[in-house]
């Protein structure tokens, strides 16, 4: 797997450049719904701004038309996510196992977020060896799970709502709603910090060339995910 | 992989040992607290949210937004009717009032419950007016001369059709539709055009703003 990358981005003690991250069906996976969840938020938030929830096209109302098909179309995501989920396939092994990875919380993340409080208060203070996947990101995977699901869940009535008034009760409906406004308006701090260490802050800004090109620069590996470079080169020390 | 890793880590000892229990400090009893936890945090979003916007949801197509001035406004009453009227705002206020609680229901899912509404049933202004015989619809015109809706005579004649001025205690908040608006409780909420300043008797049927673009004409409530 590493082969490939070894020739053209060999660094000058021998060792790859970067280190393989993400596979291919898990950034899809993260583009697809990611780039859909955000386009929801912001069709969802017209909803508190009268003057464009007002506008139109082909006489429906575009944001409200978008927010449903949209939403239906993260539905149908969510649901595609079981088939590389299921896949008997290394990628499908290499979800799992970030899945795991990413539900799974222990002392370290305790003492991650220790380090982190330390640090905004600036006293000394050193990191725990971070695997794969540190508390911040651990934390973020799991608002995002448990926001898509719960919005999923309660979007989907409003949507068959929006379509027909034959399914669901209105008393039904009108106590989903007040949730479905809820978990949007929480979904969108944790957004917001998602997109700044991704794109922005200087320190963590390198992960997002691991969601997009599936690899990141083993330096910066070794700083931030030091337990997860040492099982990467583990493995590649038993397999080549 | 689980048992495969905390081996390694036994192995190590010390400092690593801690990290061996790692793995379980969210025990099922931690995780179950946690959901808990979560729901009861999901639950007081809800309710501070709701708290916060009284749960009302502003929808208006009328752009600019309608501003009422007491000294300007007219309520005319108009169309097949034998005695057409035009009210100012305290003749509005000087009508036989009533008060009604009722729910309100929008189109789009949400609700408020136990509104209480002050204003003139419809059935004093038609008894004022005297529709003739060939009037049986009656539409109900916005400021801002955008949105407009109708009933059936029947419909509108339905004893808790009512010109509301009043919310909850207090004149119409500029959201709202002030100085009155038109409330039909069985009815989903955008039947009740707000801003109103013109009912018309007709005898064929106006549909209305959102009915001309495919919404239901007779906008039923059904629990």
């Amino acid at each position: 797997m590493d082969r490939g990358l070894t020739t053209p981005d060999g660094d000058t003690d021998g060792q790859p450049r970067f280190i393989e991250r993400f596979e291919s069906p898990s950034r899809r996976i993260h583009w697809t719904l990611g780039i859909l969840y955000v386009l929801l938020l912001l069709s969802g938030v017209t909803n508190f701004w009268p003057e464009v929830k007002a506008l139109q096209f082909a006489d429906v109302r575009v944001f409200a038309w978008l927010h449903v098909v949209l939403g239906w179309a993260f539905v149908a995501g969510l649901a595609a996510v079981l088939g590389p989920l299921l896949a008997p396939t290394p990628a499908g092994h290499a979800l799992r196992a970030d899945l795991r990875a990413l539900t799974r919380a222990g002392l370290d993340d305790y003492l991650w977020l220790q380090h982190l409080a330390l640090r905004a208060m600036r006293a000394p203070s050193t990191p725990p060896r971070v695997g794969k996947f540190n508390a911040g990101q651990k934390l973020n995977a799991l608002a995002s799970l448990t926001l898509s699901l719960g919005l999923a869940a309660s979007g989907a009535v409003l949507g068959v709502n929006y379509m027909t008034k034959s399914v669901f009760g209105v008393g039904f409906v009108e106590s989903v709603f007040p949730w479905h406004t809820a978990l949007g308006l929480l979904a969108i701090p944790p957004l917001l910090a998602h997109l700044y260490l991704a794109l922005l802050h200087p320190a963590t800004r390198e992960a997002l060339r691991g969601m997009v090109l599936g690899r990141v620069r083993r330096d910066w590996a070794r700083e931030h995910h030091p337990a997860w470079v040492d099982e990467v080169e583990r493995a590649e020390g038993e397999t080549g | 992989m689980d048992e495969r890793t905390s081996g390694t880590a036994r192995d190590s000892g010390g400092d690593r040992g801690a990290a061996a229990l790692a793995g379980r400090v969210l025990s099922r009893g931690r995780f179950l607290a946690l959901l808990a936890g979560s729901a009861v945090a999901g639950w007081a979003a809800v309710k501070v949210l709701g708290s916060l916007t009284g749960g009302w949801r502003i929808n208006t197509v009328e752009q600019p937004r309608p501003r009422f001035y007491a000294h300007a406004y007219r309520l005319t009453i108009d169309g097949l009717v034998e005695q057409p009227l035009t009210l100012t705002y305290g003749e509005l206020l000087a009508l036989p009032a009533v008060r009604q609680v009722s729910d309100f229901h929008c189109v789009e899912g949400w609700g408020v419950d136990d509104v209480q509404w002050d204003g003139v049933s419809l059935q004093t202004i038609t008894d004022l007016v005297r529709p003739s015989p060939e009037a049986g619809f009656v539409t109900f015109h916005s400021l801002g001369e955008i949105y407009r809706d109708s009933l059936t005579l029947e419909q509108a004649l339905l004893p808790d059709v009512l010109v509301a001025y009043r919310m909850n205690g207090a004149e119409l908040p500029p959201d709202h539709g002030p100085p009155a608006r038109l409330i039909m409780p069985r009815m989903y909420g955008y039947k009740g055009p707000k801003w109103l300043t013109r009912i018309e008797f007709r005898d064929s049927r106006d549909i209305g703003y959102w009915e001309e673009r495919g919404w239901r004409v007779d906008a039923w409530i059904e629990a």
